[in-house]
């Protein structure tokens, strides 16, 4: 049971530097307002309350939101505490208000019909960074590499381990989710080559690349093992360090090859595998050893 | 670490996962968590899919989610339309749904271009097209049946 506790410590609660953190932060809203600048919810106000299908929460409004104005203000409130949240300005309001209005704005399209899922880990995301000390260091009003010691603690790490930990779950659930849902007849060459054909009429993939492929047989039976087989390795991949590498490159070329083949766009998990990059070490490199 | 912040995270913690792992392992959605069942049931050979054409004075055209019915895309159009037709009182569903999307498109076309032709006519059709290599996805649907329809006189009455 020690051995338990130990493990469970050092897994999650490994001291880190507030600066560690704090580069997290900046990476983390940055991204998220570079990808999502485009985001306009405004047109769901037109849809008919038909579609309303509300999950989770969104339950408990009355019916779709119907004020195409206030979904406008609420965005552009939004991608301003995304921007405020990077740089470390209202600090923890402006990550309570990114957490908050990510998820309205986020999760809204999903209450009309079919679940995307592409947004919940940002949400997630946003939600855990809201509740860490991600402010206490690369912050107005906090010394930036000044003489003052910047602080080590456990409570600068658990934050990245949870977040790095939840988006790998991401991958073993899809990879689950294909053995439980379709055995192991999802892995066959015919499933594979099912699903590239069917894209091309359901979907508008920038390629060709899913017809050009699926001729070839043992390309579509090696395709169908290597996404389960990378997805599953997600699991084992929280826990060593080479294999995490290995798998998280895996799954980048995968992700991009759905986007080329299938035409779907996992543009947010970009800011899950930001999650992974030693951050430090360039800021290190950049700014010089702290004095 | 002081052992009250200590004991959040560790609340946090085992929240998130005990919840990512219920949703894993039922196979349930709680947003943001997931099961991520995307693609995760076999495909057939035969792919049968929804779809919209609108009727102008020339003759039917084939629409597409994120072209002609934004903010829906083609995945959550079809899915949502699919639910629509699976419910209780799926016809009358299905021709309001059909009422709003023969609005958005209009309304959406005639602000790109005020000389736009608005549709006389939104039609549901369902399709089916057999999957063998060598396509392109141009390819007309082998078989199609229509589902639900409905004219811009009821267009413009559901306003």
């Amino acid at each position: 049971m020690n051995r338990l506790l130990q493990n469970w410590n050092r897994y999650w609660f490994t001291p880190a530097t507030a600066e560690y953190l704090a580069l997290v932060r900046i990476v983390t809203y940055g991204l998220l307002l570079a990808i999502y600048l485009p985001l306009d919810d405004r047109g769901w106000a037109q849809v008919s309350r038909v579609f309303w299908m509300p999950i989770s929460v969104f339950h408990f409004l009355p019916g779709p939101p119907r004020d195409a104005a206030l979904i406008g203000t609420l965005q552009v409130l939004w991608k301003a505490s995304l921007f405020t949240s990077a740089i470390g300005l209202f600090s923890r309001f402006g990550r309570a208000t990114a957490a908050a209005l990510g998820f309205f704005l986020l999760g809204l399209p999903n209450c009309f019909g079919k679940i995307h899922h592409l947004d919940g880990f940002p949400v997630l995301l946003l939600g855990i960074l809201a509740l860490s000390r991600c402010s206490d260091a690369l912050s107005p009003g906090r010394d930036l590499r000044g003489s003052r010691e910047i602080p080590v603690s456990a409570q600068y790490r658990w934050p990245v381990r949870l977040s790095q930990t939840l988006f790998l779950l991401v991958f073993f659930a899809a990879g689950y989710a294909k053995l439980r849902n379709g055995g192991l007849a999802w892995m066959t060459a015919a499933n594979m080559r099912s699903i590239w054909l069917g894209e091309l009429f359901t979907h508008s993939p920038p390629t060709g690349l899913g017809g050009f492929l699926a001729p070839s047989a043992w390309l579509c039976q090696f395709a169908a093992v290597a996404t389960v087989t990378l997805e599953l390795s997600a699991l084992p991949a929280l826990f060593a360090g080479r294999l995490r590498a290995l798998t998280l490159a895996g799954l980048l070329g995968l992700q991009i090859l759905i986007a080329l083949m299938l035409g779907v766009y996992f543009t947010p998990h970009l800011v899950g595998y930001a999650l992974f990059l030693p951050w430090q070490r360039h800021y290190t490199r950049l700014c010089g050893p702290r004095r | 670490m002081a052992l009250l912040p200590m004991r959040f995270a560790n609340l946090a913690i085992i929240a998130c996962l005990a919840v990512t792992g219920f949703d894993i392992v039922t196979g349930l959605e709680h947003w943001p968590f997931g099961s991520y069942p995307m693609y995760s049931t076999l495909y057939s050979d035969r792919l049968s899919w929804l779809r919209l054409y609108g009727v102008t004075e020339r003759g039917e055209i084939s629409l597409r989610g994120e072209s002609d019915f934004a903010p829906f895309d083609e995945a959550r159009l079809i899915m949502a339309l699919e639910r629509l037709q699976g419910a209780r009182g799926g016809d009358r569903k299905l021709a309001e749904a059909l009422r709003n999307l023969m609005r958005l498109y209009n309304r959406r076309k005639s602000g790109r271009s005020p000389a736009a032709t608005p549709l006389r006519a939104l039609r549901l059709y369902a399709v089916r097209w057999d999957l063998r290599p060598g396509l392109q996805g141009s390819e007309p649907p082998r078989e199609r049946v229509l589902i639900a329809q409905v004219t811009d006189d009821a267009a413009e009455a559901g306003r």
